[in-house]
């Protein structure tokens, strides 16, 4: 079953954890420098919301590639609801999501690429990304994939942003930040 | 038939214990723990047969105690000591009856109803290791509690009668039993007077008021009429004159220890391969299943321990997400951490324990998120951290002070309580992908107004010339620990290749990038 994925929709609107299709796989492409990427985490941690959903369990697992996610530059009660895993290779990276992506218990994930090299990402076997995609289909979790290139060749959203971000926009608010992202949406060929 | 067993100067006991040296010197110990610091002079709260020889008693105020007797050796409370004393003297009581209620924290009450007589003889001879340990009988509880705080009474059967002749202040240890019934902590006092039965929190207004009617004795009291005396001091005061007419008998408040699900197994051969482990290790799980189920309880935590045959122990605790009680639910995470193992030396002994807790029979919360599949994410996690190795996977929290990179990480299971530093807000409005260890950089560089100032990176991941910048910005902190202190100035930086950057400076002349705003 193919899942219903908005992509229309989703251009020009600030990037949400509704913006991303469930039990699909998603990719977030960075193009160039200050592309905003790590605002996308924001709006997935739900930043913004003012109303908290109490739950004693993590909303978001954020597989990090590089070991390179900054506490500190989220609130505390965005980082409450996001269980962290810090990898060291591209290899942990891949193994670490295809568990959690099967494990089925969190409805989002986060797998940040973006701080790896390019050699390690292009190493990687075209099938662990189909194997994710299986996984999150029989799942119905949300996988949504943070690349500094366009790496998921099983994606079923593929979003790039290119924010062009400069020094000034640092005394901009982050939700207005959020709000320029433009996430552009590309059609994605599959023969299934 | 009930007993009581007490020590008599119980904190004096537990803090003379270890050290035999002193005991024939007068020894005080202070209403306060040792290591506190109060404003008004302290008491005291106990004192050894020396001090009692030369005139001191517990309630005396500390300065007057040291002019009466300047070669006094005060001692503060030792807890640890008094927990032991305590475990001995409940250790006690459970060899002579099941039925032992822990009244208060120098004196036990037991119920002798179902015991034969020779244990009750064997109150005669029980002994502490050289302690003193006093007893009285009686046919009730709280008739035993009164008989045994006073050595008039102590040692033998005690009728209501008996306790006529006592002195009225011991009703003071029955005002403050009952305090101890309602959740209060009592401080232990051997000394039974007035200030004693005052010290124990309870009943002091109504005791200093009989006091006042001139009564002396408890047979005074019990000679007062019951209904009038009730009517003009409350319904306590009636109380205790039931009490000491024998006519009330209340329940013991049971001691029940903490129930253990602990075992361990022993290997004949010592295991060398994971099958023989993960055999063993069912074994110990069914059996602490059905434990479990017989309770109607569940497991929130397991505790495995593996000895080797070298000698060494390798444990582990596993805090499962929801708890379980079922076989199923408990051996996954006990297996992906079994398999990350890469042991020295054979097993040669398992031990396993688990925290019991209510198994969840309560419909889910309506707002609140709960996992779908608790037993698979607890087999997940395990798997993750025998990946990745120990504290890398939990939830972040942001560092509550502005030394760098300072976050903590709570596990992801068992977790409870409020958010620490949920309040926190980041300073800048992009994220940070942070350098771990941060890269470091030569940097042309020129001081202006004395500080260097940086013109373009000329080596690490992203050289270039600077275009655009803000800041410096002086960090600082930990500046009142002299090797602790750090002291740094940080830019925001733009390239000519657009990239943003974090980029710090530290003496002496230390440039490295700190992170990227991707």
């Amino acid at each position: 079953m193919r899942p219903d994925v908005g992509v229309a929709g989703v251009a020009g609107l600030a990037v949400t954890v509704a913006s991303f299709p469930l039990g699909a796989v998603a990719e977030v492409v960075a193009a160039g420098a200050g592309a905003g990427v790590l605002l996308v985490v924001a709006g997935l941690l739900g930043e913004a919301d003012e109303v908290d959903e109490v739950s004693a369990h993590p909303q978001v697992v954020l597989v990090d590639g590089a070991d390179r996610f900054d506490p500190a530059s989220f609130s505390g009660t965005a980082c409450s609801r996001l269980l962290w895993v810090r990898c060291q290779s591209a290899g942990d990276m891949l193994k670490a999501a295809d568990w959690l992506v099967r494990d089925g218990n969190v409805p989002t994930i986060l797998l940040d690429a973006t701080g790896l090299a390019r050699r390690d990402l292009t190493a990687l076997p075209a099938s662990g990304w189909w194997r994710l995609k299986q996984g999150a289909a029989s799942s119905g979790c949300r996988l949504v994939v943070l690349a500094p290139f366009p790496l998921v060749v099983s994606a079923s959203l593929r979003l790039v942003l290119s924010a062009g971000l400069t020094l000034g926009d640092f005394d901009c608010g982050r939700d207005e930040l959020r709000q320029r992202l433009r996430p552009v949406a590309h059609q994605l060929r599959h023969a299934t | 038939m009930f007993a009581a067993l007490h020590i008599p100067d119980f904190p004096m006991v537990a803090a003379l214990r270890g050290r035999p040296e002193v005991w024939r010197r007068p020894c005080a110990v202070l209403a306060i723990p040792a290591g506190t610091v109060r404003q008004v002079p302290p008491g005291l709260l106990a004192v050894n047969p020396a001090a009692r020889v030369a005139g001191l008693a517990a309630g005396w105020p500390l300065n007057r105690a040291l002019v009466r007797c300047p070669d006094l050796l005060v001692l503060g409370r030792d807890p640890v000591a008094e927990a032991a004393l305590r475990a001995e003297l409940l250790q006690i009581g459970d060899a002579l009856t099941p039925d032992v209620e822990i009244t208060t924290e120098d004196c036990l009450l037991l119920d002798l109803s179902m015991c034969s007589q020779a244990f009750v003889e064997a109150l005669e001879t029980v002994a502490l290791n050289g302690i003193e340990l006093s007893h009285a009988q009686s046919i009730t509880p709280d008739l035993a509690h009164l008989a045994v705080h006073h050595a008039a009474t102590r040692g033998r059967l005690v009728e209501p009668a008996d306790l006529a002749a006592l002195p009225l202040e011991v009703l003071g240890w029955l005002a403050g039993g009952e305090a101890a019934g309602r959740g209060a902590r009592l401080p232990a006092n051997a000394a039974a007077g007035v200030g004693a039965g005052r010290a124990q929190g309870g009943g002091g207004a109504e005791l200093e008021l009989l006091a006042g009617w001139g009564l002396r004795t408890l047979g005074d009291f019990m000679q007062l009429p019951r209904q009038a005396l009730a009517e003009r001091l409350g319904p306590a005061p009636g109380r205790w004159h039931d009490v000491l007419h024998g006519k009330v008998c209340r329940l013991l408040r049971l001691h029940r220890p903490p129930e253990s699900f602990c075992q361990a197994y022993d290997f004949e051969e010592p295991a060398v391969a994971l099958e023989a482990l993960e055999f063993a290790l069912k074994r110990l799980l069914h059996t602490l299943a059905a434990r479990l189920a017989a309770r109607q309880l569940a497991a929130d935590r397991l505790d495995l321990q593996l000895v080797l045959e070298s000698g060494a122990v390798i444990s582990r605790q596993l805090r499962l997400p929801e708890p379980q009680s079922s076989v199923a639910g408990m051996l996954p995470p006990l297996q992906a951490w079994l398999d990350s193992l890469r042991l020295d030396a054979a097993v040669s002994r398992v031990e396993l324990d688990a925290g019991s807790t209510f198994a969840i029979a309560a419909q889910r919360e309506w707002f609140g998120r709960s996992l779908p599949q608790p037993e698979r994410w607890a087999e997940t996690l395990a798997k993750l951290e025998a990946l990745l190795g120990p504290g890398r996977v939990g939830i972040p929290v942001p560092p509550v002070s502005f030394k760098p990179d300072g976050f903590t990480l709570r596990p992801a299971v068992g977790a409870t309580g409020a958010v620490p530093n949920a309040g926190f807000q980041p300073e800048a409005a992009l994220p940070l992908h942070r350098y771990r260890p941060p890269c470091a950089v030569a940097v042309a560089s020129e001081l202006r107004a004395g500080r260097p100032w940086p013109l373009a990176l000329l080596s690490g991941p992203h050289p270039g010339r600077i275009v655009d910048w803000r800041g410096p910005f002086p960090v600082s902190g930990a500046w009142w620990e002299p090797a602790a202190a750090w002291q740094r100035l940080e830019w925001d930086i733009q390239l000519d290749s657009r990239q943003l950057l974090r980029l710090v400076y530290q003496t002496p002349d230390c440039w490295h990038l700190e992170g990227v705003y991707p």
